[in-house]
């Protein structure tokens, strides 16, 4: 190969003469997590030998599970399709979930309002003129009944992006499913449940971090046993790179809670191959294309690293990082919607080539609004476009071997490392989360982009550079105003007419249980099949837990 | 100049805060000092907050559409807590259409994605800006009220009939001032008087202004109860002043000229009414 250097030499030297004739665009390319990128990779870069191929990437289906989780990945089926959707009243979200399963969505993704994922009835003062707004409101069984009407529990799986009070809406999933007939070990989902990134980056926490921890693990011993297809925890780099974070500290951070996650269960007794075979990740699908490609591909390799070396797991599934993909919400302009499109394809294409299990592909006006029905089946429709007719899901793993992606890969799983090993030092994610360590990167981060964005280093298109005169105003969403009176006349309703005599009763047993160490899957069960609202359940364990107050950083 | 103290806020019960963290850093890059709320504020906290803090600007962030109810809730407050001098700005997913409301609700401005931070802070500078210096209390006011506007003409004779004859004032007094070289006819127009100058001599410092500029505006002139404590007071604050020491005007008012540069292009005179003039 001396041939090889002796060329790659002699190539550099002639283009760097050049150079002052025609400079490059810019004096140094970095990407957004500052990693250098070189002009060009060659056989020098990446993987070189035989060996390191084995090592580093081996083959799909098997550790370290670089290329891919299935042998045969998009060959055999193309991801879930996956749409986040949810407004309103428990009607209007069940309309819109129907009108997408007939457009050829694979999987339901439910999006609830705030005072749902705060733990707050619709009728709460804090809820003011938020009900129905970001998701749909579910204060109780009856609105979650609506919710899923019509809908086979069998055979539709569904994730529910929701986390401070999860076992709730589980609860009402399940009992939902076992009105249907449904038995639990038919029924197959996600719940986000992962309040490390809540504390971090999204803010919809209730209780302080040891209980809410209790919570989660509690759900992983009771869905191992009883619900084994439920993925109990989507542990989510989306929300953290959402506020602001790199890439790397998107990985980073996200298998530095999710190592908070496995050390909880193991320290609860669980045992490693039955819970983490469970655990699935939710990431962000951003701009670099290239960059975005080889996280996907590092994460996967780092976790199954983290699980073989660092907790034992010797079941191929708890090694296995299946993730979920949205593409990033932060990217989408305000100004000229429809060239958002073309940002979500790319990023798109970035989750496909990384080998995503499933994905949601933003709306061109969520800038703006909630996704109109004609923009959300845009949506639906470029992944439709790039599943069926685009060939990237022809071959496993199509840019394995890239000079260029492995070299990245390589240095994003290096980085990446850095962090997790410092997170470590600190105590793990959630010293480092309550020393405001975490926060504190991204909004350094977040603010650095704002700032290249202003300077103009970094192109916004139609923000900051090709801006146009006059916007055109599309379409928008509007939730109805009178949502929130609506669901608070509803749920006075459903007090005053449920038996109260159970409700009191399911209230002081899961007090109880909250008191002691027992699981409360159970109990959380009993209360919401007996019409106990959200809020009732939040507010009792608020009693016992208290509420998280974050400090201000 | 003061730093400008803003509030920036979460109402509601989003947790998209990145918007708002960025806009705080950067409004402290700007050199304002910055207080930022954390998450789930009502509007009521939010008011207790800027009051305590005694900011002069709220930027509101929310992202999840709760804006139409809980902006116009913190302006509500505001008001009814009597600090409604309070810029109320705000920002996040908000869609162009809802913007009117919003404004005619009481908030200043909204910004939507992609606004750049200088151009939010130069908005806060320039709303802000009057209510700071207005709310600069004078150690104790000195202006009582405009006593008379002098306008400089070439012959009285020739400029007085406009004002008796079409605006229908009276003359209330006419006399030569010998320390300005100039003939003053005073014309009575409610509370205050229009001082007609005509020059007696080519030295008057009334024919350069009218050689320079023409006939027109002179000069305002405000009542004062003690010219001495006034004058020195400006002194001790840096205004430039034409005239350090009273001298005699007309109507036998005490008179002192400011320089013209320290109000923007106008000759602002003070003036003390003594015994024999006092109405």
């Amino acid at each position: 190969m001396a041939n090889l250097d002796e060329r790659t030499r002699a190539w550099q030297e002639r283009v760097e003469r050049s150079l002052e004739q025609r400079p490059e665009r810019k004096e140094r390319f970095v990407n957004g997590s500052d990693i250098p990128i070189q002009r060009l990779y060659t056989p020098r870069d990446g993987v070189q030998t035989e060996e390191e191929y084995l090592e580093k990437l081996g083959f799909p289906g098997e550790y370290p599970y670089t290329r891919g989780i299935q042998p045969t990945m998009y060959r055999g089926r193309h991801w879930t399709m996956r749409q986040y959707a949810g407004f309103g009243s428990a009607e209007q979200t069940n309309q819109r979930f129907r009108y997408l399963l007939e457009q050829g969505q694979t999987g339901l993704s439910t999006a609830f309002d705030l005072p749902t994922q705060i733990g707050y009835d619709a009728d709460h003062p804090m809820a003011r003129g938020e009900v129905g707004k970001v998701g749909v409101s579910i204060s109780s069984l009856a609105d979650m009944q609506t919710l899923l009407q019509g809908i086979p529990l069998d055979r539709v799986s569904t994730s529910m992006t929701i986390n401070a009070p999860a076992s709730i809406l589980l609860a009402m999933y399940l009992v939902v499913a076992e009105q249907q007939g449904v038995p639990w070990d038919k029924v197959s989902g996600t719940i986000q449940n992962d309040i490390l990134k809540e504390y971090a980056a999204r803010g919809t926490y209730i209780f302080p971090p040891k209980p809410s921890m209790r919570l989660i693990t509690d759900i992983f011993e009771f869905c191992s046993k009883e619900v084994p297809h439920w993925n109990t925890i989507s542990i989510s780099g989306y929300h953290i790179r959402e506020a602001g974070s790199t890439a790397v500290q998107e990985v980073a951070f996200t298998l530095s809670n999710a190592i908070a996650y496995v050390q909880a269960a193991i320290d609860k007794g669980l045992e490693v191959d039955e819970f983490a075979p469970r655990l699935s990740f939710f990431f962000n699908a951003h701009n670099d294309f290239f960059e975005e490609i080889a996280k996907f591909r590092a994460a996967r390799r780092m976790w199954a690293k983290i699980m073989r070396d660092r907790f034992g797991a010797k079941s191929p599934r708890a090694q296995q990082l299946r993730f979920h993909t949205q593409t990033a919400g932060s990217t989408l302009t305000a100004q000229q919607p429809d060239n958002n499109v073309v940002r979500v394809t790319v990023q798109a294409m970035a989750a496909i080539l990384g080998g995503t299990q499933s994905l949601h592909t933003n709306a061109r006006d969520e800038a703006l609004a909630l996704p109109t029905e004609e923009s959300a089946r845009l949506a639906l429709r470029t992944q439709q476009i790039l599943a069926y007719e685009s060939g990237l899901t022809d071959t496993v793993d199509p840019l394995g071997g890239s000079y260029y992606v492995e070299a990245l890969t390589d240095a994003i799983e290096e980085a990446a490392w850095k962090y997790i090993n410092y997170i470590d030092q600190l105590g793990g994610a959630v010293a480092a989360i309550e020393q405001g360590y975490i926060q504190q990167e991204i909004r350094r981060a977040a603010y650095d982009t704002q700032m290249a964005i202003e300077r103009g280093d970094q192109v916004v298109v139609g923000v900051n550079r090709f801006t146009v005169e006059q916007e055109r105003q599309p379409e928008l969403l509007r939730v109805d105003p009178n949502i929130g009176r609506v669901q608070a006349e509803r749920l006075a309703k459903l007090r005053a007419e449920r038996a109260q005599e159970p409700v009191r009763e399911a209230l002081a047993d899961l007090r109880a249980a909250a008191e002691g160490t027992a699981n409360l899957m159970p109990k959380i069960i009993q209360a919401v099949r007996v019409y106990a609202t959200l809020g009732e359940i939040c507010d009792t364990l608020r009693q016992v837990f208290g509420e998280y107050r974050p400090a201000v950083f | 100049m003061q730093q400008i103290r803003v509030l920036i806020a979460k109402p509601g019960l989003d947790g998209h805060d990145r918007g708002a963290l960025v806009i705080a850093q950067g409004l402290r890059d700007q050199g304002m000092e910055v207080i930022y709320t954390g998450l789930r504020q009502t509007p009521e906290q939010i008011v207790d907050t800027a009051i305590q803090e005694d900011v002069s600007c709220i930027g509101l962030s929310s992202l999840s559409g709760a804006h139409m109810e809980l902006f116009p809730e913190v302006v509500r407050v505001l008001r009814e807590r009597q600090a409604d001098d309070i810029l109320v700005i705000g920002g996040g997913v908000i869609p162009e259409a809802d913007i009117p409301a919003l404004q005619a609700a009481g908030i200043a401005m909204v910004f939507t994605p992609g606004t750049r931070i200088e151009d939010v802070a130069s908005f806060i500078r320039s709303h802000v800006r009057l209510r700071d210096l207005a709310d600069v209390p004078p150690v104790e006011p000195v202006a009582k009220q405009v006593d008379h506007i002098g306008i400089a003409v070439r012959s009285i004779a020739e400029a007085l009939p406009f004002y008796t004859r079409h605006l229908g004032l009276t003359v209330d007094h006419d006399e030569i001032i010998p320390d300005q070289k100039v003939r003053a006819v005073f014309v009575r127009a409610g509370d205050l008087h229009l001082e007609l100058l005509e020059p007696t001599s080519p030295d008057s410092p009334i024919a350069q202004f009218l050689d320079k500029r023409g006939p027109g505006l002179h000069h305002v002139a405000y009542r004062v109860d003690d010219i001495d404590r006034a004058l020195e007071a400006l002194k001790e604050a840096g205004v430039r002043l034409i005239d350090e020491r009273p001298r005699p005007g007309g109507l036998g008012k005490r008179i002192a000229f400011i320089h013209p540069k320290e109000a923007h292009g106008v000759l602002t005179e003070y003036c003390q009414r003594t015994g024999e003039a006092a109405e």
